[in-house]
């Protein structure tokens, strides 16, 4: 949505459509704070075509099933439509069959009865009222092994949800299973949290990579002990989106196995493989041996989109494009009374060859001015683009 | 999220599309040359062992540095060299008789190997101390505290820092 | 520069009870080794002072050197005892001095 107010401004003659198969805009932003309603639904969930009308851009709710680089063809659930340049930006899939293999089934059951909502969509709504029902006993909730979309969310989560858990004295705890050697982001920070503010509640278990899921049974093993659970979060691993996938557009690994990831000019944000398509947010792949992939955010993703755009409208202007870098910082609740938050800022320079490089800096005394900056943050996000 | 130049698309109103400046297009390639937005640092170099050698002595002040009574907590690994974690903490008892006067840290491995230093009172009762450091690369932390009687307590522990954080 | 975080373990702590405080400052802590922009190197401007008191009588002070993270953090311990405020000062090479405080309600 941001690129595409952007492309308008920029481009004002432009024709420039918006295939989105959501109906409506959940923020993935301050979704943990309206798990437990500190925030309401009006402000997580937002329409779309007041923006598309707004900022003169074309605004279709479609599927993209096929691309078809070569004719410059993207086909749809409801029809086909051409392009001279094509942005990907479809976030995040789950990849269940990291689990399943071939057993939709599988699959279909643990996203119905232990969602995520990681990707955008009802399972918001599933997993608030999952969370409201939730009487006691043990709530596993898995992380996926790097990268993954908002590194620092899963741990925001199950800070807020600890709250409401003591908050109304359920007789319920949470057990982390994290495939990483400690919590990172902001690791101090949610130590901190997870010991003095939930430590008869969160359970935090590190170098937990899953070995088998078994939804039925309710069992989850790992390389750091086998869990029983009453009540769960899952979450498979996560990949690009379906349309890379389409487009043939994944990079492959030194093992000669598809990353999962967009192959993409680490400045440009241009395929590799094509440079009409631009690949941006959580599907880019990396960009710089340094540190991997921009962590996948919600700010990098609308910086990027804004870069994007400016690149386009510099090309078609036939002038020099100029690669700007993106910034990156996270904010994340982790006491919900009195509120409280921590936080974390990326910072990205050029060495001299030309290599991204990062400078995190976690702030991570937790302290209820930072909540103010989130939500200046965010709205300033919001009045951004919708 | 797509530019049209044909009218095929039976949903969308198509609007009046951009002329001769659209399909010039493929003239504005990818630069040759990249534009670099900011210089980044010429790589650092350790101090010499001799000038890190020169801080502890002058912190000893001739007295026979004691290993025990001071600790050191750190992550064995640092993922986040911008930012490494580190305690210093006197175990000994304080009190107002007997209380930490001073004490530094040094990261051996930096340019400007010594990190900070600290001067108690005896109204604090205690001496604990937790800071961040920047490391260029993976190297010994000393920490070093001087007692109100003259004793010095030393201790250190080796930190292996990579580059890495949230991205992965 | 901004107004310090401060988290205070208990700000109504007993008298000898162990109180942790943790403060951070938003600060460059330009280390006078990198180049700017103009490839000329950026002068140093560290936090190079940091002093904590309780009702302005000295617990204790930290001199930060540039191995010292930006956005400097600092965690420390004090015993209360009968004062009513925490009060930090952290002072930089330019000069600039930011000040925080906790009010504490000793029992």
């Amino acid at each position: 949505m941001t690129a595409a107010r952007y492309l308008r401004a920029f481009i004002p003659d432009a024709d420039v459509v918006l295939l989105e198969r959501n109906p409506t805009f959940w923020s993935g932003p301050m979704s943990n704070k309206w798990l437990i309603d500190i925030v309401d639904t009006d402000f997580v969930h937002h329409d779309m075509l007041g923006a598309a009308g707004k900022y003169g851009y074309t605004l279709i709710n479609t599927t993209v099933n096929a691309i078809e680089r070569d004719t410059k063809t993207v086909h749809t659930t409801h029809g086909s439509i051409d392009y001279d340049y094509l942005i990907l930006s479809g976030g995040i899939r789950n990849a269940y069959d990291a689990w399943f293999g071939g057993d939709r089934n599988a699959a279909e059951y643990t996203r119905m009865n232990y969602p995520n909502a990681y990707e955008p969509n009802a399972e918001m709504l599933a997993l608030k009222r999952k969370l409201k029902e939730f009487k006691g006993g043990t709530m596993v909730m898995n992380l996926p092994p790097p990268p993954h979309r908002c590194p620092p969310s899963p741990y925001e989560r199950a800070c807020l949800m600890a709250w409401h858990i003591k908050r109304n004295k359920i007789p319920g705890k949470i057990i982390i299973l994290d495939p990483k050697p400690k919590i990172a982001p902001i690791g101090e920070g949610y130590k901190a949290a997870f010991e003095e503010l939930y430590p008869d509640v969160i359970t935090y278990v590190p170098n937990a990579t899953i070995r088998e899921v078994d939804p039925f049974n309710k069992q989850i093993k790992t390389a750091a002990g086998d869990f029983a659970f009453d009540d769960a979060v899952l979450m498979p691993p996560h990949q690009a989106s379906d349309m890379v996938w389409y487009a043939d557009l994944i990079a492959t690994g030194p093992d000669g196995k598809p990353t999962g990831w967009a192959d993409i000019h680490p400045r440009l944000f241009t395929a590799r493989a094509d440079e009409d398509v631009y690949v941006l947010g959580d599907s880019m792949g990396t960009i710089s041996d340094q540190f991997g992939h921009y962590p996948k955010s919600a700010h990098v993703a609308h910086a990027v989109a804004k870069i994007a755009a400016r690149n386009i409208a510099e090309r078609v202007a036939g002038k020099e494009v100029v690669p700007v870098l993106p910034d990156n910082l996270c904010y994340m609740m982790v006491n919900a009374n009195p509120q409280e938050e921590i936080s974390v800022v990326f910072e990205y320079t050029l060495d001299p060859t030309g290599k991204v490089l990062q400078t995190q800096i976690d702030m991570d005394v937790r302290t209820n001015d930072l909540v103010a900056k989130d939500f200046e943050w965010i709205k300033s996000r919001f009045n951004d683009f919708l | 999220m797509i530019f049209s130049k044909n009218e095929n698309f039976p949903l969308a109103q198509r609007r009046q599309l951009l002329e001769g400046a659209a399909l010039g297009l493929g003239l504005a390639l990818l630069p040759t040359a990249v534009r670099a937005q900011l210089a980044s640092p010429t790589p650092l170099k350790p101090a010499s062992a001799a000038e890190v050698q020169a801080i502890i002595d002058g912190f000893l002040q001739g007295a026979q540095p004691i290993e025990k009574g001071l600790e050191l907590e750190m992550p064995v690994l640092g993922d986040n060299p911008a930012a490494v974690p580190v305690k210093a903490k006197v175990a000994l008892p304080i009190t107002p008789e007997s209380y930490c006067e001073e004490l530094i840290i040094l990261a051996e491995g930096n340019p400007r190997p010594l990190a900070c230093r600290f001067s108690f009172t005896p109204l604090a009762g205690t001496a604990e101390v937790a800071i961040r450091l920047r490391l260029i690369e993976s190297q010994n932390i000393r920490a070093l505290a001087r007692m109100n009687d003259g004793r010095v307590l030393m201790t250190h522990r080796h930190i292996t820092v990579t580059a890495g954080g949230c991205g992965m | 520069m901004s107004t310090p975080r401060i988290w205070i373990s208990n700000d109504s702590p007993e008298v000898g009870e162990v109180v942790r405080v943790r403060a951070l400052i938003e600060h460059r802590m330009e280390t006078g080794l990198r180049p700017g922009t103009d490839g000329k190197v950026v002068p140093r401007n560290i936090v190079n002072e940091f002093e904590a008191r309780l009702d302005g009588e000295l617990l204790f002070t930290w001199q930060p050197e540039t191995a010292v993270s930006r956005n400097p953090y600092i965690e420390f311990t004090f015993i209360a005892s009968n004062a009513s405020e925490l009060q930090m000062k952290w002072g930089d090479d330019a000069g600039n001095i930011i000040t925080g405080s906790k009010t504490l309600s000793v029992k």
